[in-house]
């Protein structure tokens, strides 16, 4: 870029300043809004990410699946939605699973929804059913009391565990220890609070009233099935081949021969990693797409721009070229105004989508996510020369336009 | 060799099927260090001639060859290079940038060579002294006075110490007094070897000159040397 030409440029937009802010803020909204998108995708992954870590990197699951589909499909999403219910994962399963030699612990998980109530206080919740040994495969806190133990789970004992906010909810500050709730009418002593654990990805937990799985499953909804089995492996490395057995084993007590009739799916939280960042990647690239519309009307505003300075400047232009100016150096230094524009709404664009997703980053652990304040360098750099590109797109017709005025045209002013 | 040689110029405006002769069949010759004066009435052509001559514009036919170069050969890059180099404008309604200090207006052509920056300065200063602005330097092309501004149009002309010089009306926008003071910077840069063309439609002004052309219709109606030429002197005094 010409040194002269490039100053002629900053002194042309400085006469123009209210003009040059305006249009630079224009461009700035378009690219404060995809510094933004890649912000919070960057920040969802990592929280997303890490509350998949509270499950821990050795933990595997096994849930049910409609057959014939992937697991990942939106056929299987519906089926179990809609009402298809698989019946076929019991605790026949889950001790297969707790014998293979790399499982350390596992367990089988219903869910429901059933209203609770306490001294007239009702209140419908999420109802949670575990295994025992849950509280060793998830690192379960507790603001007071414990988890149950393998012998209330294993003699039907009716008790729970309350989520922090189910909690406060129903007891406020008194004790809840001891105290009896009603499930569906049925009597439960409750055993334990649990710690606040703020909202995390997939449920609630805070509200969430947690059951032993085997008392839920015969004094509340009456079945002899679970929706999924969690378990803790000794030795992660081995989760792929892991996880490979556990198919096999499943399905030879399914009794399927065809892999595509599994009635099942295996996963590993790598696998399940993998498959969210998958997801949030696509989703920002998505939302990155539909704000760089607003940067082409940026773009556009920036024509427009140009094509009006061109016109109130046709005299300089012919001046200029009268001068000695080749169309070269009229075309650049009209482009260089457009690129100086949108560069400087690139930059100001930068500092206000790292403000804003400062903002959201604030807001959102305000409200007890796990979010982290992440600006991807690539993001900014691509912010930048995205913009300059746009200047030269949109500055381009209109620096054409005054590079090829006629300068006896251009000088003759009425 | 003649500085400008013209064979048989024409010019003529295309619009639609409408034909509009301009310039019909010039022929003439003007030589290094002369001092000439094209006159005629308006729309005589005597403008676009001009602009022909200054590589502004160009002919429809004939010829035009500029110190030994045919100028319908040459790229729109070579007729940029002649114009910020060969010639140097000066015109009726000054044509100075607005908002732009005196200085700055005088760089301007300087823009356009392979002059190194800092060089601009001293050489616009010694342009602007050169016409007596050397106190005005850093005053807004728009505080001139008509006079002043002509002189400024003249020293932004002469920066690249061209070999000619057009004058298009310079005095037309001035008063006697600044009018006479242009002259006769343009009869010190001529008796200084530059050649001059003046393009004029009075008779008075354009007896500064040593020679006149005279246009009518587009054709060439005379061509003669001035026998009881006028000459201006710095104070705006006509001495004969």
């Amino acid at each position: 870029m010409n040194k002269t030409i490039f100053q002629l440029a900053i002194t042309a937009l400085r006469r123009q300043k209210t003009r040059a802010i305006l249009t630079m803020v224009a461009i700035s909204i378009g690219i404060a809004a995809v510094v933004v998108m890649s912000a919070a995708g960057k920040g969802l992954e990592k929280m997303v990410i890490s509350e998949l870590d509270v499950f821990g990197p050795n933990t595997i699951e096994i849930e049910v699946k409609v057959p014939s589909v992937k697991k990942t499909s939106s056929e299987n999403a519906m089926g179990l939605s809609t009402g298809i219910t698989i019946t076929t994962l019991k605790d026949r399963d889950i001790d297969s699973v707790r014998q293979h030699p790399n499982i350390e612990y596992a367990n089988g998980s219903v869910m429901g929804q059933e209203s609770v109530s306490y001294g007239g206080q009702i209140k419908k919740v999420v109802l949670m059913g575990h295994g025992w040994e849950q509280a060793l495969i998830d690192d379960v806190k507790f603001a007071s009391g414990r988890f149950f133990t393998k012998e209330e789970e294993e003699s039907l004992n009716s008790v729970a565990v309350l989520g922090n906010a189910v909690k406060q909810k129903m007891f406020g500050d008194d004790e809840a220890i001891g105290k009896t709730i009603y499930v569906k009418g049925k009597p439960f002593k409750v055993v334990g609070v649990m710690a606040k654990r703020g909202a995390a990805f997939f449920f609630d937990i805070d509200n969430m009233v947690t059951l032993p799985t085997k008392t839920m499953q015969k004094k509340l909804l009456g079945i002899n099935y679970v929706m999924y089995i969690m378990a803790k492996m000794k030795d992660r490395t081995q989760a792929k081949q892991t996880a490979v057995e556990l198919t096999e084993i499943i399905r030879a007590n399914h009794g399927i021969t065809d892999p595509d009739k599994d009635d099942f799916a295996v996963n590993t939280m790598e696998e399940a990693k993998a498959i969210l960042k998958t997801i949030i990647g696509a989703l920002t690239l998505l939302l990155i797409a539909l704000v760089c519309i607003s940067l082409v009307v940026g773009g556009v505003g920036i024509m427009n721009i140009m094509y009006v300075s061109v016109a109130e400047r046709k005299f300089e232009i012919g001046l200029r070229k009268s001068v000695g100016a080749r169309r070269q150096d009229i075309l650049w230094q009209f482009l260089d105004e457009a690129v100086i524009l949108t560069t400087g709404g690139g930059v100001l664009g930068i500092v206000l989508g790292a403000l804003l997703a400062f903002v959201i980053y604030i807001v959102a652990i305000s409200y007890g996510f796990k979010w982290s304040y992440i600006l991807p360098f690539s993001s900014i750099l691509l912010s930048l020369g995205f913009s300059a590109f746009i200047g030269i797109l949109f500055g381009v017709y209109p620096a054409k336009k005054a590079a090829s005025l006629n300068p006896i045209e251009a000088l003759r002013r009425e | 060799m003649s500085l400008i040689d013209v064979k048989n110029l024409s010019k003529e405006y295309r619009n639609g099927e409408v034909v509009t002769p301009v310039l019909r069949g010039l022929n003439f010759a003007i030589q290094k260090g002369e001092f000439a004066a094209i006159m005629g009435p308006s729309g005589s052509g005597k403008s676009t001639l001009m602009h022909i001559l200054g590589f502004l514009d160009t002919l429809s036919s004939g010829q035009y060859i500029f110190d030994g170069r045919d100028v319908s050969t040459l790229s729109e890059d070579e007729l940029a290079e002649m114009r910020s180099c060969s010639v140097g404008f000066v015109f009726q309604s000054f044509n100075l940038l607005p908002r732009t200090t005196v200085l700055d207006n005088a760089i301007l052509p300087l823009m356009y060579t392979k002059d190194k920056r800092p060089e601009w300065s001293a050489k616009a200063k010694a342009a602007l002294e050169s016409v007596g602005l050397g106190h005005r330097l850093h005053h807004m092309s728009d505080q001139l006075s008509g006079g002043e501004k002509q002189r400024v149009a003249i020293a932004r002309a002469l920066i690249n110490k061209p070999e000619l010089i057009f004058a298009d009306e310079p005095t037309g926008n001035l008063d006697s007094k600044s009018g006479l003071q242009v002259m006769k910077i343009f009869q010190d840069l001529n008796a200084q070897g530059h050649t001059v063309i003046l393009v004029t439609h009075e008779k008075y002004t354009a007896e500064h000159a040593q020679r006149i052309l005279r246009l009518k219709d587009g054709a060439l109606v005379g061509d003669e040397k001035v026998r009881d030429r006028q000459l201006a002197d710095g104070n705006g005094e006509l001495r004969k």
